[in-house]
């Protein structure tokens, strides 16, 4: 039974229903369930989850994340991932014999890298696997829960601005975004206004009209 | 001090009637989520950093997060300046205030960590703790920490012999009693429940429903608040040209 209707707006505690099955951010409490962070309920059949509308990036595995090199080892690298937790690479992802090497041959404190959560363990520590160094460009923040708003479903939204704006994107899941060459006025334009209105109906049609008109 | 005239308090309230309450939040730019509250001549300001890395390190717990929470009241929020910096009063609100936030936030989600609520207290006029509770659990809220409710608080207490809720600074100086209390609203659990005074049985029952009735009051401001607050990233289109 459901208390709540598709796309409603909730605060944290609200009731949501009973003798449903939950998904992420809520909880359940004698058979009832509850939304534990305000945020816009999307219902599928008999499953429910909120959408929180802001929030911290937690690592992920397999997430495509923006950092910058914090301090380097002998054989690994610290990486600040815009989370509250570690983050390290191993020396091997940049150079054959490590141990050997002067890792900040490859990568300095400070230097900016894409690159990928390989393994996320229980308090949140992870690992990052092949590095790509990032230069020029401008790196721009969005809160982290409305990434998948700027990638938009099967990366929808992103190709649109990508091939409006002649721009090379990457966008990193912890809220980060590098933007480099082609129109990155409109680029950044278009993405702060995504974030903005992140859980619009019909925000996909509403940025491909002012692309269409600014392009 | 006459408090109380033809069954009428001094700023003309009834005896179950709360002072204006006005709420606001993602008040601060830099803040995670932040709240802003005037709750009659109270003015607060709420603030939420975190989860964030928790330094010293002996400190985390890789069980949950620390949840820290500071009470400020500022040296000009007072009639005689108060001297700047923490003191007994301020660190034991802290104290209640961290230990009632606790009972909600879902603290198991961030291991490690640490999420840091700091009240400011900019105007004071009684009842600052209740005002700060409500802020702090509106902050976190805003700051999109998982929580199982939100906290609501009032207080109540008795001046001239009659029980009255949400007392004012006169009332508070020259009443006999004070209570303040913070609940979880939907299960009616109590998460804060302090009296300054005395109080029979009876009138404590009494005090106690006043109390919990305002804290009731007070959560619906908090959910119209938060849901307003939420209506500007869903509304229809985007099409106001906002950039």
């Amino acid at each position: 039974m459901l208390n709540v209707k598709d796309r409603d707006l909730v605060i944290p505690g609200q009731l949501l229903g009973e003798n449903l099955y939950h998904d992420l951010n809520c909880f359940r409490e004698n058979n009832h369930v509850y939304s534990s962070v305000e945020g816009m309920v999307r219902i599928e059949g008999k499953r429910v989850k909120v959408i929180p509308s802001t929030g911290i990036y937690i690592p992920k595995e397999d997430d495509v994340i923006i950092g910058v090199i914090t301090n380097v080892l002998v054989d690994i690298f610290f990486v600040d991932i815009n989370s509250p937790y570690n983050c390290s690479m191993r020396g091997e992802e940049v150079s054959k014999d490590a141990m050997k090497k002067d890792l900040s041959r490859y990568l300095k404190v400070g230097d900016i890298i894409t690159a990928k959560i390989s393994e996320v363990n229980e308090v949140y520590s992870c690992q990052l696997i092949r590095p790509w160094k990032i230069e020029g460009g401008l790196i721009i923040d969005v809160n982290p829960k409305r990434v998948p708003r700027v990638i938009g479903k099967r990366r929808s939204m992103l190709n649109m601005i990508k091939e409006k704006t002649k721009s090379k994107i990457i966008v990193g899941q912890n809220g980060k975004i590098w933007i480099k060459g082609g129109n990155v006025d409109l680029a950044v334009r278009i993405i702060k206004r995504i974030e903005r209105y992140a859980q619009t109906r019909g925000l996909t049609d509403k940025i491909a009209e002012i692309l269409k008109k600014e392009s | 001090m006459v408090l109380i005239k033809d069954g009428k308090r001094l700023d003309g309230r009834d005896f179950d009637e709360l002072r204006d309450v006005k709420m606001e939040v993602s008040v601060l730019e830099r803040a995670v989520g932040s709240a802003y509250m005037e709750w009659g001549k109270n003015k607060v300001m709420a603030a939420v950093y975190g989860p964030r890395e928790l330094h010293p390190k002996f400190l985390q717990d890789p069980t949950k997060a620390l949840l820290r929470c500071t009470y400020n009241l500022a040296p000009f929020s007072v009639e005689e300046r108060k001297r700047p910096g923490p003191d007994r009063r301020s660190v034991e609100i802290s104290k209640v205030t961290t230990e009632a936030l606790s009972s909600v936030v879902m603290l198991e989600k961030f291991p490690n960590t640490v999420i840091d609520v700091f009240i400011e207290i900019l105007q004071a006029d009684a009842g600052t703790r209740c005002v700060g509770l409500t802020a702090a659990s509106l902050a976190l809220a805003d700051a999109g920490i998982p929580m199982r409710d939100l906290v609501a608080a009032c207080s109540a207490g008795k001046i001239q012999g009659e029980i009255v809720v949400d007392l004012m600074k006169e009332e508070d100086n020259y009443g006999e009693c004070d209570l303040p209390l913070a609940i979880i609203p939907r299960k009616g659990e109590v998460v804060l429940l302090q009296m300054d005074g005395k109080l029979t049985k009876d009138e404590f029952k009494k005090a106690y429903e006043l109390a919990f009735k305002g804290a009731m009051k007070v959560y619906e401001m908090q959910k119209n608040t938060l849901l307003g607050s939420m209506k500007r990233f869903v509304g229809e289109g985007g099409n106001d040209d906002g950039n």
